[in-house]
């Protein structure tokens, strides 16, 4: 537990987690200020809900995630999961970690842990950053969904929580793979770059209708459909394969993890 | 030494997670036992089923060899007129303009679509066609119809009339729900139609009996149509309709997560949310006041003629307003879906052959395309 909260506070005290949590809270503030200052509405284009951002201000958080998801929010989980093993490992410091009694498993672990937890972080920043701009500048009022019915703003603020834990639970695959990759090398980089290059690689594929077969094998294929929540009633089936798809991919690489890190020469 | 047993996890978990991705949908494709029936007894449990009110998911998916659009390439086919997608074809279709129509099939010919439908009752139904962040709903509840498209922000209102309580479910033109889609094959189940009951079969988790339609022409496209009725209700659960010489079905519709629970009532009704544009549309349905000559003309002017019968009848769409065809053959995905043949261009899938003549007329059938330019040339130009 001891090293849990270490690790933590190690984590969110870098700068680099500061500015990348900080860079994730200024695409809602520049989607706000952009609709605001146009407020011109060009209707059928840009990205889902954007023409709804000028009547409720509480849309600015659900289009900042559409915007995030595919780039943004890979890339700074690329960084964290990708420096996790590697970035001890080039700094020197891993083979002190592991001299003490802690264990590599429990090391492993508690490197995955801190990364889920600065995607949930990550996402929550994007929601509140929306939310807080969005009420700033735009009227606020009962959420229109979907399916043409309207909740209140209590309710909409819970969807936006209950949307912010599925883009949470979206993105454990993508860290567990980036974990992997930083026990494979010493160049934290390396593996940043090659986590990142796997999310678009995986998202390209889910676009190509030639490969329909391995779409629902892809780890990125259920990533936009949080709107699913925005539903009348809410369409939890995709919150629940999504769960199950990711689950997968903890378990497979969280083990591949294991069977490099457990049996790695650790030289540096 | 113990090295390589490090790496045990690993190879346990990728065979443990390989296993149950294989595994899960294997058992729950396993068949049931249920009692044999013949296929008069199958079409009378379909006929007499006594549910009114459910509520389930539709799977729908066509694979009839065309490129798959992006979304909204065809809704943006049809210029002004595709605003209404549920209420002009759900209700009759005598108004709706071939423009509309075309778009709407191009759509139902690509991709796959999932919907959430609830039905109580005939006159309470609500169809949600579940689109990646937006969703088009089609709500009727009593003489009350409703569309409603979330990306778009429009809302379409119509009032039925009373007394049409038996009248069709109104759906969004591009799904259609299994037992409607089965309502229709088995009405136009005649004598050149081979009915048999295959194998049971089992849909997402109920057991069923397997209807067999097949064409006897060899005219047509369809190899065979199959339709999946649950045993308990009576419900057709699945409709799959095979090619020809194929082997897997080039288009499916299947009901998954059925529930027979009344859905609540508060989802067949509807407000439009602030900010919508709503359009209120009058239905075309007979008006007394018209005169007959007047009517029999707007019917001659807007009525698909249909020829031959059966599985390799062709229906053809009069000439619309010459704009129109100008812009549908001149639009660059028609044109890129079609194919130049003598007298028109021709679209062309597994299951149905469409030739759009040059002078604005739409020929379509479950036929081969030369028989559809003998068709065409046969029938002079209704104009």
């Amino acid at each position: 537990m001891a090293l849990m909260w270490s690790e933590l506070s190690v984590l969110f005290r870098r700068r680099r987690t500061i500015v990348m949590l900080a860079a994730l809270a200024l695409i809602p503030v520049l989607v706000a200020v952009a609709v605001r200052i146009s407020s011109a509405g060009s209707s059928g284009r840009g990205p889902a809900f954007i023409n709804q951002i000028a009547g409720n201000g509480l849309f600015v958080s659900l289009v900042a995630l559409t915007i995030c998801i595919p780039l943004f929010l890979p890339l700074t989980v690329g960084v964290v999961a990708g420096d996790t093993i590697a970035g001890e490992a080039s700094l020197g410091t891993l083979r002190y970690l592991l001299v003490s009694p802690a264990g590599r498993i429990r090391m492993l672990v508690v490197k995955y842990i801190a990364a889920i937890v600065f995607t949930a972080a990550a996402t929550v920043v994007i929601v509140v950053a929306g939310i807080v701009v969005g009420a700033i500048l735009f009227p606020v009022g009962p959420v229109t969904l979907l399916s043409g019915g309207t909740i209140s703003i209590g309710e909409s603020v819970v969807r936006a929580l209950l949307i912010a834990s599925y883009v949470t639970v979206s993105l454990l695959g993508l860290s567990a793979i980036g974990v992997f990759i930083s026990t494979l090398t010493d160049v934290p980089v390396g593996a940043m770059a090659a986590t990142v290059v796997i999310s678009i690689v995986a998202q390209v594929a889910d676009s190509l209708p030639q490969l329909d077969w391995l779409h629902p094998w892809l780890f990125s294929h259920y990533w936009l459909n949080f709107a699913d929540l925005l539903r009348q009633p809410i369409e939890w089936s995709s919150f629940g394969s999504n769960a199950l798809l990711q689950l997968g991919y903890v378990v497979v690489f969280g083990a591949l993890a294991y069977g490099r890190f457990s049996s790695k020469d650790v030289l540096s | 030494m113990t090295q390589w047993k490090r790496w045990i996890p690993a190879g346990v978990a990728s065979v443990v997670v390989a296993g149950v991705a294989i595994a899960v949908p294997l058992s729950a494709n396993a068949t049931a036992a249920l009692p044999s029936k013949t296929a008069e007894q199958v079409i009378a449990l379909v006929t007499n089923s006594s549910v009114t009110a459910f509520s389930g998911t539709v799977q729908q998916s066509s694979n009839l060899g065309l490129p798959s659009l992006p979304a909204g390439a065809s809704s943006s086919l049809g210029s002004s007129s595709t605003a209404t997608p549920g209420a002009t074809a759900s209700t009759g279709g005598s108004g709706s303009t071939s423009s509309a129509d075309i778009s709407s099939a191009l759509e139902l010919l690509t991709g796959s679509h999932t919907a959430r439908v609830y039905v109580d009752g005939p006159t309470n139904v609500r169809v949600q066609v579940l689109d990646q962040l937006a969703e088009r709903d089609v709500i009727r509840g009593g003489t009350d119809l409703w569309a409603y498209d979330s990306s778009k922000q429009t809302a379409v209102h119509s009032t039925l009339p009373a007394k049409s309580d038996s009248t069709a479910t109104p759906t969004p033109t591009d799904t259609a729900t299994p037992d409607q889609l089965a309502q229709k094959f088995l009405d136009a189940v005649d004598p050149s139609t081979g009915v048999a009951v295959g194998g049971d079969v089992t849909v997402d988790g109920r057991s069923a009996y397997d209807l067999v339609l097949t064409p006897a022409t060899t005219d047509s496209l369809v190899g065979n149509v199959s339709i999946a009725v649950d045993s308990a209700t009576g419900l057709p659960l699945q409709v799959e309709v095979t090619a020809k010489g194929a082997s897997d079905p080039a288009f499916s519709s299947e009901l998954t997560g059925l529930s027979l629970d009344t859905p609540s009532a508060d989802l067949f009704s509807f407000t439009p949310p602030a900010g919508t544009a709503v359009t209120e549309k009058t239905l075309s349905a007979p008006d007394p006041s018209a005169t007959a000559d007047s009517k029999a003309k707007a019917a001659a002017a807007a009525k698909p003629v249909v020829t031959g019968t059966g599985w390799s009848s062709i229906v053809e769409l009069p000439a619309a307003s010459g704009s129109d065809a100008a812009a549908l053959t001149s639009n660059p995905l028609v044109a890129q879906l079609t194919t130049p043949v003598t007298g028109g261009r021709l679209l062309s899938t597994t299951l149905v052959n469409v030739l759009l003549t040059t002078d604005g007329r739409v020929f379509a059938g479950s036929v081969s395309a030369e028989q559809l330019e003998a068709a065409a040339a046969a029938t002079p130009a209704a104009q």
